[in-house]
């Protein structure tokens, strides 16, 4: 459960993000965050992931104060219970697929048979095993959006978020990447999407769309 | 006014710590008065980055600060070679009114700057930070220290006239002139020599109990009894001189530089031996400090009974 009581984020001295914002999520819920750019969408992924400290207020997952935990808990947080997918993917192009995908795990120091393990799980499950050893500045754009997908997953979080995931893809590989989300929830992962992409509005497997604008919320649509 | 190199260094160091530390200040007043872990306001948001900030800040002054009393000796050291009658840092520490308030009070900064860092590492470690306040306060209690100190050091590297004779250690430390330091130089040294032994015996019966308290006190009694065993008994079988009492000399490059070692040694042993009495460590931590404190307080204390031990064989005589 992700509940964001009274939340504002001011950047600098006046530029408000969010406004008093109360939302929460349920497990296992797949949430739309709609809006323009500027609306506040990337700022509330931020805030849950713990990315960001609000200015105001207060997030808490599972009951736990994410916005009160110093950063080096934050880390640990995130490395255990999040997996961000971002617009641009924040892959190292100079590494391989199946290294960045091993990354997140380097703090765990598990051992070689579980890191593999882990590797071939998401590999598979996202279709991208046979591209494991290739660098991935040589991948097109789907398989760059696969990898980032597989290193999100690949230690098992509990709650998914994705920062307009769709924002550098064609209409095919964008439905592609709906199947994944379908595929994730089906895994009752909690899914929150902060996108203005339409493809996601008429979806009839997403529970709810959170409309923002201008850093507050403007209306629910319950979906399904 | 003396102004070599070293010395310029600690001045220049001296007056960031003043920038930095004041600035930490202002800080950790602002924390103890207004930090409130429960709230969500703005204000508390601030407070938290400012607490980690300010933290920072404090860690790598009193880091500085802890290595740079090394280099405190050093300097005292050098400087006994232009100033006439100084022999070693003992003249040069008595060549004004402030050497030797100086000097105390560097001794006990550096055990409250240390075990600062030691609260803080704790405090970090803990998600709620549960030290947060008492780390903010223990530092403006220090801040007021440190402040004294930097004052002192200024005032004595200022006052220091390098055309003035100054004592040397053997009159400063003399046995026969009935000062306080005469007297503790003149204590039995069976007395002495017991509570030395008896005291690190009790430490390791409150390791072996694993009374953190009782084990504490020990340290801090040891600290005492070692400095004093080492002036008025251990350090006349390093100089082979059963008229040389000072702690200084030890330093210097005729005696290996062994004074180094025994000060450090007694130093780490005595500090984390004292800590595990100020802050509770999870069992493992605890673990730790209770055996870096034992290996070190036995390090100096066979080091230090080496001395007597090698002369008596060597010459079938005590001094």
């Amino acid at each position: 459960m992700i509940k964001l009581q009274h939340v504002s984020k001011i950047y600098g001295k006046d530029i408000v993000a969010l406004d008093d914002i109360d939302l929460s999520f349920n497990e296992g819920e797949l949430v739309i965050l709609k809006g323009v750019s500027g609306s506040g969408k990337s700022t509330i992924l931020s805030l849950i992931a713990g990315l960001l400290k609000p200015t105001s207020g207060d997030v808490l997952v599972d009951n736990k104060h994410i916005s009160k935990l110093p950063d080096h808990f934050c880390s640990q947080y995130r490395r255990d219970n999040i997996g961000f997918i971002f617009q641009k993917y924040n892959l190292i192009p100079t590494l391989s697929v199946k290294d960045n995908i091993l990354l997140p795990l380097v703090p765990l120091n598990l051992d070689e048979d579980d890191l593999y393990a882990k590797l071939e799980a998401v590999t598979q499950m996202f279709s991208i095993e046979h591209k494991k050893e290739i660098t991935v500045k040589n991948l097109s754009g789907g398989e760059q959006q696969r990898t980032a997908i597989a290193r999100a997953n690949v230690n098992n979080p509990k709650i998914i978020l994705a920062d307009e995931p769709t924002a550098n893809l064609d209409e095919k590989l964008s439905k592609e990447f709906i199947q994944i989300l379908k595929e994730l929830k089906s895994l009752k992962k909690t899914i929150i999407v902060a996108t203005h992409d339409p493809l996601f509005f008429d979806l009839d497997f997403v529970d709810r769309i959170v409309e923002i604008h201008n850093g507050k919320l403007d209306r629910k649509v319950a979906c399904s | 006014m003396l102004l070599t190199p070293e010395v310029l260094t600690i001045n220049i160091l001296n007056l960031l710590f003043l920038i930095f530390a004041s600035i930490a200040f202002y800080y950790s007043v602002k924390i103890v008065l207004k930090y409130d872990f429960n709230a969500t306001t703005t204000l508390q948001y601030n407070l938290e980055k400012q607490s980690y900030l300010v933290a920072i800040i404090i860690k790598f002054i009193f880091y500085i600060k802890v290595l740079l009393f090394i280099f405190f000796i050093f300097t005292l050291d050098n400087i006994s070679n232009i100033l006439p009658g100084a022999m070693c840092g003992a003249g040069v520490v008595n060549a004004t009114e402030y050497g030797n308030y100086l000097l105390i009070l560097k001794i006990i900064n550096l055990y409250i700057f240390a075990y600062w860092l030691v609260l803080n590492s704790e405090d970090m470690k803990s998600e709620k930070q549960i030290y947060l306040k008492l780390k903010f306060k223990v530092y403006i209690f220090a801040y007021f220290l440190l402040m004294l100190e930097i004052g002192l050091e200024s005032m004595m590297f200022f006052s220091i006239d390098t055309k003035s004779v100054v004592d040397c250690c053997g009159s400063i430390f003399s046995t026969t002139d009935g000062t306080y330091m005469a007297q503790l130089l003149n204590i039995d040294p069976a007395i002495l020599l017991s509570s030395f032994y008896a005291v690190f015996a009790f430490i390791i019966i409150a390791y072996i109990l694993k009374n953190r308290y009782l084990f504490s006190l020990m340290n801090l009694l040891f600290a005492i009894v070692a400095l004093v065993s080492l002036i008025a008994f251990f350090g006349t079988y390093i100089y082979e001189l059963p008229t040389h009492h000072c702690p200084f000399c030890l330093l210097q490059k005729d005696y290996n530089y062994v004074g180094y070692f025994l000060y450090i040694f007694l130093f780490i042993g005595t500090f984390y031996g004292i800590v595990l009495g100020l802050i509770s460590f999870n069992k493992e931590d605890e673990n730790v400090k209770y055996k870096i404190s034992l290996l070190f307080t036995t390090l100096y204390m066979f080091f230090v009974s080496y001395y007597p031990l090698s002369y008596y064989i060597k010459n079938g005589v005590w001094l």
